[in-house]
């Protein structure tokens, strides 16, 4: 006898009831975790390389560096004197709530106010899962073009901040800050938009006051 | 890549309902799946039985109802399928700002099983 089970429930509803329970054990824990999201080559270990350097002496950090493959964005962050551990996906274009909770029980929460992870470079599949973070940022930089938030809205309706990166370059490409702004906020009101250079460090330090004052507001 | 990862998540959550329900076996499981959510339910089904490979979903059948995905526009109000117009207003032209009114759901819907 075959039994039908009416379920109407969400397919991602098991991954979020982890991240719930990660947020949970996060907030105890007294540990600040930022899921970082982007495209390929938008300049994301070279903005944590920035943050980090910015925050150093005023909050414990740990990196989670998420790639398929390759250990190159953990080797540059150790090398800069960061804790940092690399999670391989084994294939996988993003991380859930399960995998990230195996990466922060491998990095430790004893001595990490601010546990950062780097998602895997993709604007689509890891804004749909919840990893459990308690803020969500993503990075595109002026290369990518001021129409992202329309091509990929998930992400930017999933993201408390929004980076706008490599600004020292605009000279040189046809990107409308005006209209990014538009569009993200069309997207989502509550976005907060941070356009910055990794490279030249321009912008960097109000975007860096913003994460230090969430994050204290956290662990406080 | 993408559908392998949400249907990881979709067996995940159908497990923890065959343990509410006392299942053993799920023979069917039905998705609600909208045109605007970001899942192609072609490559659902491509990746499906890669997905169970030697698990105890291997001879469960995957269906999927497809819900249209309409919008509003944000323009002149007019309602249109997103898909079928090419993401652009039928009526004004507008092809930036459209309110989505159905088609974000990804959802199970029910199972079947013994």
């Amino acid at each position: 006898m075959v039994k039908i089970i009416e379920v109407k429930e969400s397919v991602f509803k098991n991954n979020d009831e982890r991240a719930d329970k990660l947020r949970d054990e996060l907030k105890q824990s007294k540990t600040f975790l930022l899921n970082l999201m982007s495209s390929p080559g938008s300049g994301k270990t070279t903005t944590l390389l920035r943050t980090c350097e910015q925050l150093k002496d005023k909050l414990k950090i740990g990196i989670m560096e998420a790639d398929i493959d390759s250990s190159v964005d953990a080797q540059t962050m150790s090398d800069a004197g960061v804790k940092t551990i690399q999670l391989h996906t084994g294939g996988m274009c993003h991380l859930d709530a399960e995998m990230t909770r195996q990466g922060i029980e491998e990095l430790g929460t004893d001595d990490v106010d601010l546990a950062i992870l780097e998602n895997v470079g993709n604007l689509v599949c890891p804004a749909e899962f919840d990893t459990g973070a308690i803020k969500n940022v993503c990075i595109l930089s002026i290369c990518e073009g001021h129409d992202k938030p329309l091509k990929y809205p998930l992400i930017f309706e999933t993201c408390d901040a929004l980076i706008i990166n490599k600004i020292d370059v605009a000279p040189y490409f046809n990107f409308d800050m005006d209209k990014v702004r538009e569009y993200a906020l069309m997207r989502n009101p509550d976005i907060k938009i941070f356009p910055i250079s990794a490279i030249t460090g321009e912008g960097v330090d109000t975007w860096c006051n913003w994460l230090e004052k969430e994050v204290k507001g956290f662990i406080c | 890549m993408h559908e392998v990862g949400v249907i990881t998540s979709i067996l995940h959550t159908v497990e923890d309902i065959m343990k509410d329900e006392n299942l053993t076996t799920v023979e069917t499981i039905v998705l609600d799946v909208g045109e605007l959510s970001g899942v192609v339910p072609h490559f659902m089904e491509e990746c499906f039985p890669a997905a169970t490979y030697k698990t105890r979903f291997e001879n469960t059948k995957l269906e999927m109802n497809v819900i249209p995905g309409n919008v509003r526009c944000d323009s002149c109000g007019e309602e249109f399928n997103a898909y079928a117009c090419d993401l652009k207003c039928p009526k004004c032209g507008e092809d930036k700002k459209h309110t989505p009114l159905t088609g974000r759901e990804l959802i199970i819907k029910e199972i079947r099983g013994n």
